[in-house]
């Protein structure tokens, strides 16, 4: 396979990955981008967590969950600051667990369409339709209607979980730098990646209070655990995938311009393009304007010295936010290495280089120009829609 | 009605030619950024002058106003003679407003300032001169006169083929100019009278054979300065190389000399010759909008496509002239004013989008309308103005052809037909101008053009786009306003044919009179 490789261009980030060097290019720069940037993203998914948390504890099978986003109490004057959209774009979030939900992969997924999963759906439908006569009918009429209801709150719960993890890990991260612990991409690489090993095991649980009865939703015997169930799922459904519905770019699948395998589909963050054309996927635009919200003075000050000021400033957080999720799946690569890169065995370092190229080559249409940009002022054209693609990683 | 201000049509002559005098004598020492405050100065004390003239004119007279009159030169038939009708006045106003723009967007980095800003002036004030004249002499002297400060704006401040595009523009515009020369002395011999007065019971004495030779002469001449196919390939190239305000004003207003001298001298001094050959100017209208459409759908340079819209748009001020009926010459009017406008708003927008991309190809922008990093209030504005070029109710543009085919129509079908057509070639090529540039994603290139970073257009670059946008829709939304300064001269110019039409009986009335003072 390596043999292939001397002409591809992503032979270098594989050379950079197999000596353990950062996917994004080393610069005091691109430091201060990502770690401020990750900042003011840590500041998001703490709110996005917690709501995402509420919304599964206390929303849970609520047939009109018109006040989800109000997880800090609902009162006349958030409601005006809701309405007037000052506030943070939770559906941003909505987006984020549905598309993990909608592409499915991992444990997750796999304990959701479980006979397990299945009995713990009929006890949830057997304590409510003695409360909830409209549940129990829709419920006996579609008898998938309230399993695939309790499968999106669980995503949901589980979500919370996993960004209450990265919202840490992230403010965590900008702490580090002002105590000038961190200082290179590097370090911000193996930072998150000891974060994400650190967090590999823990476990995911989620549980409901069903008049007045305490439901496992997903229980501890289950054995989900952060990483590999959750976290890998995301990377993959958020990061890479994507769902190429949810913009005003058109799509026609009739002419094949959508993969007909869902595992090909590459509308995710790493694939968006910063311009805000509205194009295909996860609109990043509201993340953009969340982080807005919350960045932090030093890199506000410097987006307004940089590109258009003001008028661009989605289009640089957004250039900034993808350095970052480089980072964050250089991490989540280095992290799930099947072997140390300093194994002397050899079909040890085929078995890594095998696992960097499976990840590389989903990214082949990614805006891997973002790694080496120095300075929000560049960006280039993206690559086409991609038709098909390379194989999905297999971490 | 307050008392009239006395010398206003010399002051509008006045106030330019002293300005550009002054600016080129006295503006030695000053900073461009003085020279261009003091043009604007001038030309805000010419608008304010104007508007003082609108204010005073009395628009149910279909008579020339504010008559002066001075001998000057009798033994040449020169004489000082000038006075506004409902005909040149809007088109005064037109000047007054597209001078005062093209001032404003002159960039104070333009080299030699002292003799840019002196010359624009020049031009407001000859330009002022001609539609004020009302001696056939004097309307030469003036049409002349702007002829040589705009060749220099574009040989020296054009592009890099400004020397071809300076020198194709002066060999047909001085053809131009000779030919209607000859046409006026022509007359004065023909009529033996060597008072150069417009004097149209004179003219229409004469026999029909030199009527059509003296008009044809006219004609020509001013069918190059409109221009129309097959006279028209100076203005692309001209338009090409001129710089933005200089763009401006050709379409804006100089073109418009053209159209005024058809209305002015052909229709109203040689109405029997006129009414001969109207079928055949028709039909030569059709022809220059069919052609200036279909090339303008060719073009991949904005400029160019802009200018060969012009050539299409001007042809339906000629079939309007063939026509000329009170309804088609008010079109006629309408459809200068509504030009002048657009396509002046048109060059504004074409010019900030080559001065932040540094490119007007259309093979190459894309996107532009990109709310963050692209030009989108260029985009809207381009979207606005192509939509009143296309004709879309509400705006400037549909009033005009409204009212150009309404008068048409019933004279000549085919020819109007043909010319509606072309008003749909004018969405085609619009569009595909709009598609292209501003929708899409936005193309931006490292170390190519565009840029991979456009730079911000400032308000003082938008603003006077924005100003003509809202002239494009309040004459759209209310174009009585212009309709009631101008019906009675209108009308006015259109009864010496009306008459003739009646005199030759029934089967030769090429359109039934309404009479448009009731509008």
């Amino acid at each position: 396979m390596a043999a292939n490789l001397s002409s591809d261009p992503l032979n270098p980030l594989l050379e950079r990955l197999m000596h353990g060097l950062p996917l994004l290019t080393e610069s005091s720069t691109h430091v201060f981008e990502v770690v401020g940037v990750l900042e003011s993203y840590g500041e998001v998914l703490d709110a996005y967590s917690k709501n995402l948390i509420y919304q599964g504890e206390q929303q849970f099978l609520n047939p009109f969950p018109v006040f989800r986003f109000f997880h800090d109490g609902l009162s006349l004057g958030r409601l005006w600051r809701h309405l007037n959209h000052d506030r943070i774009n939770f559906e941003y979030a909505e987006y984020c667990q549905k598309a993990m939900l909608w592409h499915g992969t991992g444990g997750l997924d796999a304990f959701l369409d479980s006979e397990h999963f299945a009995s713990i759906c009929k006890q949830v439908m057997h304590i409510k339709q003695r409360h909830d006569p409209l549940l129990g009918l829709l419920s006996s009429l579609f008898p998938q209607f309230l399993p695939e209801l309790i499968r999106s709150a669980a995503t949901t719960h589980a979500l919370g979980q996993f960004w209450r993890v990265m919202s840490d890990l992230f403010l965590e991260l900008a702490r580090a730098h002002r105590q000038k612990q961190i200082d290179s991409i590097a370090a911000i690489v193996a930072f998150v990646k000891d974060g994400l090993v650190a967090a590999a095991g823990l476990p995911i649980r989620y549980g409901v209070q069903l008049h007045g009865t305490t439901v496992a939703i997903l229980p501890e015997d289950a054995g989900l655990t952060f990483l590999m169930d959750v976290a890998v799922p995301y990377v993959e459904a958020v990061f890479l995938r994507g769902m190429p519905f949810l913009g005003t770019l058109s799509f026609n699948a009739q002419a094949t311009q959508i993969p007909h395998d869902q595992a090909l589909f590459s509308y995710g963050a790493l694939f968006a393009d910063p311009l805000p054309t509205m194009g295909a996927g996860i609109p990043p635009s509201l993340l953009m304007q969340d982080m807005y919200r919350h960045l932090p003075h030093d890199l506000e000050a410097w987006y307004q010295d940089h590109g258009r000021g003001v008028v661009d400033m989605h289009v640089k957080i957004c250039m900034s936010f993808q350095k970052a999720m480089f980072c964050v799946t250089n991490g989540a690569i280095n992290g799930t290495m099947p072997y140390g890169l300093d194994d002397p065995d050899s079909s040890h370092q085929r078995a890594n280089r095998d696992h960097c190229m499976a990840w590389l080559g989903r990214l082949r249409q990614a805006q891997l120009n973002a790694l080496d940009a120095n300075g929000p002022e560049a960006i280039s054209i993206p690559n086409q829609p991609p038709l098909s693609h390379g194989q999905p990683p297999t971490p | 009605m307050s008392p009239p201000i006395p010398f206003l049509p010399s002051s509008l002559l006045l106030a330019p030619l002293v300005g550009s005098l002054m600016v080129a004598l006295l503006g030695g020492g000053a900073s461009p950024s003085w020279l261009k405050r003091g043009s604007l100065g001038v030309l805000t004390v010419q608008l304010l002058l104007m508007v003082g003239l609108l204010l005073q004119f009395d628009p149910t007279m279909g008579q020339i106003q504010f008559l002066e009159q001075a001998p000057w030169l009798g033994n040449l038939g020169l004489d000082y003679h000038l006075g506004v009708d409902g005909l040149s006045l809007p088109l005064l106003l037109i000047n007054g407003i597209l001078s005062l723009v093209a001032v404003a967007i002159s960039p104070l980095t333009t080299p030699r300032p002292r003799s840019y800003f002196s010359l624009l002036l020049l031009i407001s004030g000859a330009v002022n001169g001609a539609f004020l004249a009302q001696n056939l002499l004097l309307f030469f002297l003036f049409y002349e006169l702007e002829l040589i400060p705009l060749w220099l704006l574009i040989a020296v401040w054009g592009g890099q083929r400004r020397a071809y595009a300076a020198t194709k523009f002066l060999i047909f515009t001085a053809v131009s100019g000779v030919l209607i020369l000859v046409g006026f002395l022509g007359l004065a011999l023909a009529t033996g009278s060597l008072d150069f007065s417009i004097n149209p019971v004179l003219s229409q004495q004469l026999g029909l054979g030199t009527q059509l030779l003296l008009m044809g002469a006219l004609l020509v001449g001013f069918g190059i300065k409109i221009p129309l196919f097959p006279f028209h390939s100076w203005l692309p190239d001209a338009h090409t190389e001129a710089s933005t305000p200089i763009s401006v004003l050709l379409a804006g207003v100089l073109l418009k000399l053209g159209t005024y001298g058809l209305l002015r001298f052909c229709v109203s001094l040689f109405p029997q010759a006129w009414l001969l050959l109207a079928p055949g100017l028709a039909v030569w209208a059709a022809v220059s909008v069919l052609f200036g459409s279909l090339t303008a759908i060719a073009q991949t340079d904005m400029k160019r496509m802009v200018a060969y819209s012009s050539v299409g748009h001007m042809g339906y001020v000629l079939l309007a002239a063939a026509a000329a009926n009170p309804i088609s010459l008010l079109g006629a009017l309408l459809q200068m004013l509504a030009h002048g406008l657009i396509s002046g708003l048109m060059f504004l927008l074409v010019g900030v989008i080559y001065q932040t991309t540094g490119t007007r190809d259309l093979t190459v922008l894309r996107g532009l309308l990109n709310p963050q990093r692209g030009l989108p209030l260029t985009g809207g504005l381009m979207i606005l103005a192509v939509m009143a070029s296309a004709g879309i109710p509400g705006m400037a543009g549909f009033v005009a052809e409204l009212m150009v085919f309404r008068g048409s129509l019933l004279s000549f079908p085919l020819a109007t037909l043909l010319s509606m057509a072309g008003s749909g070639l004018t969405a085609v090529y619009f569009l595909l101008l709009v598609n292209r540039a501003f929708f899409g994603r936005l193309g931006t290139e490292a170390g190519g053009k565009p840029p991979v970073l456009l730079p911000l257009a400032g308000l003082a670059q938008q603003t006077p786009a924005v100003i003509l946008a809202g002239g494009v829709v309040l004459m759209g939304l209310w174009p009585q306003g212009v309709v009631d300064l101008a019906v009675a001269s209108t009308s006015a110019l259109s009864a010496p044919a009306a008459s003739i039409t009646t005199m030759a009986g029934p089967n030769k009335t090429p359109a039934p009179l309404v009479p448009l003072e009731t509008m």
